[in-house]
């Protein structure tokens, strides 16, 4: 019994291969919290981040430095009254956040955290991850219109519409990406598992690759993303000013929660999907480069390191706290809360767990660096109108796809074209 | 730096620009944030708030001489002074004061008025209140001056 537990650990394969469907409960447990640990991260920063760039401090006073405020908003969220419009349509309104809630979710069973951290490695990656996010867009149009009110229908065709032209000018870039796995074995893949270690077999990064076809392959793929999660420039579905709240207008407590879950979720969704096909997925920086046993021991330290950082600036912050009675309680709580950062550091400099969290580390660092910039875009840039959207939707981003899409296809072409223009001409046999 | 204006378009010359100044204001030094209970805004000298009536330190009475002077002067005439003489100090004495700060545009007239600087706005703005009753302000609320509760955290 223990061995057929233990067994898997061994073995360098992801559970779906592995055939345990032990591990595969245990692994979409874990990506369920840790995705939701990392939508409360995500709440916090970008409040605090967004703030920041307002010139402003954000949440000061739930916790230091409003560290508990996430905790107290999802309380505050929870014991909310519970409301459905009276001449809503029940079931449909009662559905939408869930279904919305469980394609966001659903996605990360084939992302790849590591060469063996992920649920299972499906053939069809890539498409199964755009195709049930995509159903996503059905719950938005479902939660608009069983609302049976203005502003969150107007949201939802706002979204949908969106939603249709932004994933075209993404499928191409998908596309020039996949094109690009098929470059050294003449076999691509849709596999995401496939697509990062065929980077590795490339020796590069696909936005280095063919430069600047990758380049822009990607840069179109972080365009359509941002928009296709509705998020600033692109958040006309909520677009406060106009739609009050868009087609969550009508919704409140754990059910609009849900859709900020579910938000947050398609956000690390998408994130995780450029990084996987750009950005190398789980390999760290510079692997053939700086390459040999001292350097990847010391990229090895990297998340352990990080947390002693993180521990450190909790303790400077403990200390910082003013000496006063009331605020007892806080510093205890800052200094506990730094002590176990530090402690996760410490398991995470044993070698056998280094070795398995470096992958995991390095792409949620790249994940972290797109959240990032999604809070960036919010805190920089004012919304697009409706017009000026389908225009870089269908005017800019897709005859640029296309174009992308024929020059890889055409590059990646090159020898045979050159050679059988060559046998055409004589010069070879 | 002068690109053509379809070559910023391409390139987001724009939009980096943009982004650099988000960034650049992003250190928690650069907030303007002022945490108001436990940092006070500075008041300058001129400032108007709330109402106070003076007492003389050294007698301890009312400098006020029910001149009625800061009534006339009031353009919202919400002033109400009634006195009688002390006859023992030969002195006007007030009664009742009432001074209606619900109405009061803090203009200052009724300060600029008094003859004897009895009556001044002070640097004092914490005047919120529970109840439309208390705005209406008494001698000795006048005296004494607002009571706001010290926030501790």
């Amino acid at each position: 019994m223990l061995d057929a537990i233990t067994n898997y650990l061994h073995s360098n394969a992801t559970p779906g291969e592995a055939g345990s469907m032990l591990w595969a409960t245990i692994y979409i447990l874990i990506i369920v919290i840790g995705i939701s640990l990392a939508v409360i991260a995500m709440n916090w920063l970008e409040r605090k981040i967004l703030a920041h760039m307002q010139i402003r401090l954000g949440p000061m006073r739930v916790g230091p430095h409003g560290l508990l405020q996430p905790f107290a908003d999802a309380l505050k969220l929870l014991i909310k009254e519970d409301i459905i419009p009276e001449n809503a349509d029940k079931l449909v309104f009662w559905s939408a956040p869930v279904v919305v809630t469980m394609t966001a979710f659903t996605t990360f069973l084939v992302v790849p955290f590591g060469r063996e951290h992920a649920v299972t490695d499906m053939n069809i990656g890539i498409l199964f991850m755009l195709g049930v996010s995509s159903l996503g867009v059905l719950g938005i149009i479902m939660a608009g219109w069983s609302s049976n009110s203005h502003y969150p229908l107007m949201g939802s065709l706002r979204s949908s519409a969106q939603m249709v032209s932004y994933e075209i000018a993404m499928g191409l870039a998908i596309v020039c990406a996949v094109l690009m796995t098929s470059l050294q074995t003449g076999t691509g893949t849709l596999s995401m598992i496939g697509i990062v270690e065929a980077q590795a077999q490339q020796q590069t990064w696909f936005i280095f690759k063919m430069f600047p076809l990758g380049f822009l392959a990607f840069a179109i793929f972080a365009i359509a993303m941002v928009a296709e999660t509705n998020r600033a420039p692109f958040d006309l579905p909520e677009a406060e000013s106009e739609l009050v709240a868009g087609f969550h207008t009508e919704y409140s407590g754990f059910r609009w929660s849900l859709f900020f879950l579910a938000e947050y979720a398609a956000m690390l969704a998408v994130s995780s999907i450029a990084v996987t096909l750009w950005l190398g997925g789980w390999m760290r920086p510079f692997p053939n480069w700086l390459n040999g046993g001292a350097w990847g021991l010391a990229f090895s330290f990297f998340p352990a390191l990080t947390l002693f950082v993180l521990a450190g600036l909790c303790l400077l912050g403990a200390v910082r706290m003013p000496k006063i009675p009331q605020m007892k309680i806080q510093t205890a709580g800052l200094t506990m809360f730094g002590l176990l950062l530090g402690f996760i550091g410490l398991v995470l400099l044993a070698p056998g767990v280094r070795e398995r969290v470096q992958d995991i580390y390095w792409f949620v660092v790249k994940v972290a660096f797109f959240m990032y910039l999604y809070i960036w875009y919010r805190g920089t840039f004012p919304r697009y109108r409706f017009d000026q959207l389908m225009k870089v939707g269908w005017k800019v981003l897709l005859p640029t796809g296309l174009g992308v899409l024929i020059a890889t296809a055409l590059w990646g072409l090159m020898p045979q074209i050159s050679s059988s223009v060559a046998r055409g001409l004589g010069v070879l046999p | 730096m002068s690109l053509s204006p379809l070559i910023r378009k391409i390139l987001l010359v724009d939009l980096v620009k943009g982004l650099k100044v988000t960034f650049k204001y992003q250190p928690p030094s650069e907030a303007v944030t002022e945490q108001y209970p436990l940092e006070r805004p500075v008041i300058y000298e001129r400032y108007r708030g709330q109402p106070r009536l003076k007492v003389d330190p050294e007698s301890g009475h009312s400098m006020c001489i029910v001149c009625n002077l800061c009534a006339l002067a009031c353009p919202e005439q919400l002033i109400v002074v009634k006195g009688e003489r002390n006859p023992v100090t030969k002195r006007k004495e007030p009664v009742s004061w009432s001074y209606d700060l619900s109405r009061c545009m803090f203009c200052g007239l009724c300060a600029e008025a008094c003859s004897t600087g009895a009556l001044e706005l002070s640097q004092d703005y914490e005047m919120a209140l529970y109840s439309r009753e208390g705005m209406v302000l008494d001698q000795a609320a006048l005296e004494r001056g607002p009571e706001p509760v010290q926030y501790v955290k």
